[in-house]
């Protein structure tokens, strides 16, 4: 029932778009594939902010095993490095945006690592279905400006 | 007589046309500074609600913290502890105010959107009327 749905409106829409001019067309498609760039732009932020926030939870992970005490380097610069003792493995400061940072546990830190990494995944869904959909306009636009261009071609 | 007559009504009617043109030109000119207005308006609106977003993240992190929390506040390199009903006034003052300039910039955009409209409308007629113009020209 759903499929049928879907394919009564695409069918519509690319009635539509066979009624349009070719200037029509050419701008037509000109916006979807901006707006499809966009979307990728966005999808690639999103790839790129889960797999940091997926390091983080690594990072907690690795860190919650090393005994109190602990000898480490710390990083100053991407060239420099400091010697320095853990002094606290339980506890680790997150930085929830807008300058806020809170004290959380290991846990804690864990399971906020992990919140954020679900919420980018539902929203990197529901903009691939999105960007999926634009594609597919762009696509039609693109196949049906050919078709006209070809046939103002032959009739000339 | 009547070429000297004739040669009246074509210096007039040149002369109109390019008023008319004149006056096209100016109306283009106050479109096209619309248009830029309207696009920089766009972009701050999407500035702040980027902002709102990350405002709002904050707000809900905040919200589930215990009253014995620690919380702090980046100022400049250094973190300062803060207080979390602090902390939570001072975020939802933020959002309050982002959502009035939100609201403020949408009716700023509607505006220049109407005065767009308008305007285009009156550049489509000022093209009638010198294509109506150019054609009863010809046919003189």
């Amino acid at each position: 029932m759903a499929a049928s749905g879907s394919w009564k409106s695409g069918s519509g829409s690319s009635m539509g778009l066979e009624r349009m001019s070719v200037e029509q067309l050419k701008a037509v498609k000109e916006q979807a594939d901006l707006e499809v760039n966009l979307l990728q732009d966005s999808l690639s932020n999103i790839r790129t902010a889960t797999t940091r926030l997926e390091i983080a939870s690594s990072a907690l992970n690795d860190l919650s095993l090393r005994p109190q005490g602990n000898h480490i380097l710390v990083p100053l610069t991407a060239s420099l490095y400091v010697p320095a003792t853990l002094h606290d493995s339980q506890h680790v400061l997150v930085d929830v945006g807008t300058g806020y940072f809170i004290e959380k546990t290991m846990p804690e830190g864990k399971d906020y690592c992990d919140r954020k990494i679900n919420l980018l995944k539902s929203n990197f869904d529901q903009l691939v279905e999105v960007a999926s959909k634009k594609k597919n306009v762009a696509d039609e636009a693109g196949v049906i400006l050919q078709a006209k261009l070809k046939q103002l071609a032959s009739s000339s | 007589m009547n070429r000297r007559r004739s040669e009246l009504r074509n210096a007039m009617s040149s002369s109109n046309l390019r008023d008319l043109q004149r006056e096209l030109e100016n109306k283009a000119n106050d479109l096209s500074k619309l248009q830029k207005e309207i696009a920089k308006n766009h972009q701050m609106r999407k500035k702040y609600t980027v902002q709102l977003g990350e405002n709002e993240l904050v707000l809900k992190e905040l919200d589930l913290l215990k009253d014995d929390a620690n919380v702090y506040k980046l100022i400049g390199p250094v973190l300062v502890k803060q207080d979390l009903a602090e902390a939570n006034a001072n975020v939802r003052k933020r959002i309050e105010y982002i959502s009035a300039e939100l609201k403020r910039l949408d009716a700023t955009v509607q505006d220049l959107e109407e005065k767009q409209n308008s305007k285009k409308d009156t550049i489509l007629k000022l093209q009638q009327r010198i294509q109506s113009f150019q054609a009863g020209k010809g046919k003189a």
